[in-house]
């Protein structure tokens, strides 16, 4: 569906629509504080104007942003994201060791939080690794070289 | 790893956006490239070393180290 957009506009729009998002939880939640999620709303398309001018510039952040990086810029965004969910980690186990220490009932959001990192880093092992070691293919080749040589 | 990406183009007289648009990289790339911050890619430096008429061992050399390294 995506390919319909284009691809200055493909991130921007997804931050948009995760901003906007929030702005209707924050809405339906209501409360007397209803109406921060007309700020909330207001804040996110202004940011996405931002974020949609700085994806059109000639450096690696607007590359990313822009969805046209290269191999080096592509590879700098997963190390980047891979900081993130590092940091995400750590910041959902200190959470887990304070609220475990003051208010175990407020804990599970940072239980699942740690958890659910924890699973996609396994997902990404399994997925992104070589999985089964590969028949020993050379060992093969060697002995067809040596009968060859022989013969 | 020294590679000889800057002498080569600046031989052709080529600017740093020139080379970044002929092998489809951004200008930053080719920058981290020549400076020896980035090493390219198997694919990509057959593609350089291909754009300059030159075999990648001549290209890109494992055993000179790279200036100011």
């Amino acid at each position: 569906m995506t390919r319909f957009i284009r691809p200055r506009l493909r991130k921007p729009l997804r931050r948009a629509v995760a901003g906007l998002g929030i702005a209707g939880a924050w809405a339906i939640g209501g409360g007397q504080s209803w109406w921060l999620a007309i700020v909330i709303a207001i804040v996110v398309v202004c940011s996405t104007a931002g974020w949609y001018v700085w994806a059109g510039q000639d450096t690696d952040e607007g590359a990313l942003l822009g969805s046209r990086a290269d191999e080096r810029q592509q590879q700098v965004g997963q190390r980047a994201r891979a900081l993130a969910g590092t940091v995400a980690m750590v910041a959902a186990y200190a959470g887990l060791l304070v609220t475990l220490a003051v208010n175990r009932a407020d804990a599970w959001p940072f239980a699942i939080m740690l958890f659910a990192t924890g699973l996609g880093y396994l997902f990404g092992l399994s997925s992104y690794g070589s999985g089964e070691p590969a028949a020993d293919e050379d060992a093969d080749a060697g002995d067809q070289a040596r009968a060859a040589a022989g013969g | 790893m020294r590679n000889h990406v800057r002498e080569q183009r600046l031989l052709r007289e080529m600017s740093q956006a020139d080379l970044a648009a002929a092998l489809s990289v951004s200008r930053q790339t080719v920058i981290s490239i020549e400076s020896g911050r980035y090493l390219p890619s198997l694919p990509l430096a057959f593609r350089i070393a291909r754009f300059f008429d030159l075999t990648v061992d001549k290209m890109f050399d494992p055993d000179e180290e790279e200036a100011g390294a």
